[in-house]
């Protein structure tokens, strides 16, 4: 692999980054595997993920997220998914938006109500307040919910039948179609980058001086611009070639099996379970 | 008449206005033929073979398919372009180009159901080139993440699915193994024989013996040099040479260099 031969570290983490990138999302790697989700029907896997979203943000309990958050993780462990992956990569997330909105929150100038703890912090005097604290949990775990319920749907799910599941949603084809080019030109255009990258190493050599860096970077940059407005045109002349008049015609096959049914029914209980009783 | 696909008289095409790609081409391609068309790098294959796909219209010269002239109006007329999508196939040079759908069955049935072909008879089609291609297992991955070897077959596939009269492929078995080659050059000759056109190019001298009766070898000046039976055009090295169709070889017996062009019509050659 490419990052193997780098020596800095910058070079190393972007190198890191764009494998990490193609193998996380570009593979199919836990849509293939033979599990819990992966059995399931994508529209309905759309429609079910839907149903628990909106239980865990819309309800006022922490009790019913808590709960909504139990049942995804079981979800990702019958997918055969690594739980530690799973959370490592859900987790993440969270710093992110906790810092501006859920740590904000915790004090008394923006949640006022009971003190449970004192800060003094460069002369500002903050109060966490029993209100504050609650409301910041139940932020965070409607985010790590929602994240989680959202990252298994599209480990679990093939691109190619997301894509198609969207399409049966009356999304217009069109967009549906754009949406799945530039996902493959992203793809390719990671790969050009790699392969770029691997080809510059190979042709300077271990020692790359920065500024000749530089250079061959930004005419690579410029030359893969180049190239993918060059395929944007060829692909247009393949579509056409194959005989595509300006509107696709596009295949569906989608069949649901009982098993898919079933799903939908248990996923109704387990939100009824959530809302009703918790 | 009835029997000419393609004639084009004294074209020129240039890209951009400015880079020319097609120097004065005369050519007549007749049906139920195999030409294969060679030339080096950057000799002018690629564009006329799309040029005979009305992908691109000359910029002086006429070109007329099936008996009727073609250009940017004639395929504006929505019956006449998709009847001649239906008769002519292209395989592009590049197939990533090619492959624009998620999933390798999609892409490979884009073509009839823009054409709104019979949705039976295209399954059946569709299992016969999968058997024979040997494409059962890629189904349903993505195109774009099989090999260059895989990503052709399948574009071969995506084109002979509508079963075209006229099947012209831009350099078809580039980065195939032989015995991929080998299905690939049975399939077109099984096509042919059952009365289809088929326009190949190719760099590749070893095949064109088989896939083609006409040859046309392009000069580097975006000419056509010649065009004549094949069997004629392949004895001729100095002409191949003068293309770069030709590389010398050499080899080593009992301690001695032997160098000698590489001969490709009679396979066998003496010391
Ligand atoms: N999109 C383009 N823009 C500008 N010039 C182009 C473009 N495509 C081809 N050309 C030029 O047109 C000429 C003919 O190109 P063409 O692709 O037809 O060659 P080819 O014989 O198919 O070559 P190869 O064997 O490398 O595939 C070349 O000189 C090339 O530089
Ligand atoms: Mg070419």
């Amino acid at each position: 692999m490419a990052f193997t031969i780098g020596n800095n570290f910058i070079e190393r983490s972007i190198t890191g980054a764009i494998a990490f990138l193609k193998e996380s999302v570009f593979t199919d790697e836990y849509a293939s595997r033979d599990g819990l989700m992966q059995s399931i029907d994508p529209r309905m896997k759309l429609v079910t993920s839907g149903m628990l979203l909106l239980t865990a943000l819309l309800t006022k309990n922490i009790a019913v997220v808590l709960y909504i958050y139990s049942v995804s993780l079981i979800f990702t462990y019958l997918s055969k998914i690594n739980i530690g992956f799973f959370l490592k990569r859900t987790w993440v997330f969270i710093p992110l938006f906790s810092l501006f909105i859920a740590v904000p929150a915790l004090f008394n100038i923006f949640t006022p109500g009971e003190a449970i703890a004192n800060f003094n912090i460069f002369g500002l005097h903050l109060i966490v307040t029993r209100p504050g604290l609650s409301g910041a949990l139940l932020f965070v775990m409607r985010v790590i919910t929602s994240v989680s319920i959202v990252v298994l749907l599209s480990i679990t799910t093939r691109h190619s039948e997301t894509l198609k599941a969207l399409r049966l949603f009356k999304v217009p084809q069109i967009f549906v179609m754009i949406f799945g080019m530039c996902y493959r030109y992203i793809y390719l255009l990671i790969e050009a980058v790699e392969n770029t990258y691997l080809a510059i190493r190979s042709r300077v050599g271990r020692q790359v001086h920065y500024k000749k860096g530089q250079q061959v970077v930004a005419w690579s940059m410029a030359s893969l611009w180049q190239r993918s407005y060059r395929m944007n045109e060829e692909v247009y002349s393949a579509m056409l070639s194959r005989g595509y008049a300006g509107e696709p015609v596009v295949f569906n096959d989608f069949k649901t099996k009982p098993w898919d049914w079933m799903w939908l029914l248990l996923i109704i209980i387990i939100c009824v379970i959530g809302v009703r009783f918790i | 008449m009835s029997d000419t696909i393609f004639q084009l008289k004294d074209v020129n095409y240039s890209y951009l206005g400015k880079f020319p790609a097609l120097s004065h081409i005369d050519l007549t391609i007749e049906k139920a033929r195999m030409v294969a068309v060679i030339g080096a790098n950057g000799s002018g294959k690629s564009t006329l073979l799309q040029m005979l796909d009305g992908l691109i219209f000359p910029d002086s010269g006429t070109v007329t398919a099936f008996g009727t002239d073609i250009n940017e109006r004639t395929f504006a007329d929505l019956s006449f372009s998709r009847n001649f999508r239906r008769k002519v196939g292209f395989v592009f040079q590049n197939p990533d180009v090619q492959l624009f759908c998620p999933t390798v069955k999609e892409d490979i049935l884009f073509g009839p159901l823009q054409l709104k072909e019979d949705r039976a008879q295209t399954e059946k089609r569709l299992d016969r080139l999968v058997a024979i291609l040997g494409l059962g297992a890629l189904l349903d991955r993505s195109p774009h993440q099989l090999s260059v070897g895989e990503k052709r077959k399948v574009a071969i596939a995506s084109t002979l699915i509508i079963d075209p009269e006229v099947i012209i492929l831009d350099e078809p078995t580039a980065g195939l193994d032989p015995m991929t080659t080998r299905h690939i050059i049975d399939i077109l000759k099984k096509e042919n024989s059952l009365g289809k056109t088929v326009i190949t190019s190719t760099h590749d001298l070893h095949i064109v013996e088989e896939i083609s009766d006409m040859v046309c070898v392009f000069g580097n000046d975006k000419k056509i040099v010649r065009c004549g039976p094949s069997s004629e055009i392949l004895k001729d090295t100095p002409l191949l040479q003068a293309h770069n169709l030709v590389h010398i070889h050499a080899h080593r017996h009992d301690g001695s260099t032997h160098v000698h062009p590489h001969d490709h019509p009679s396979h066998e050659h003496s010391h």
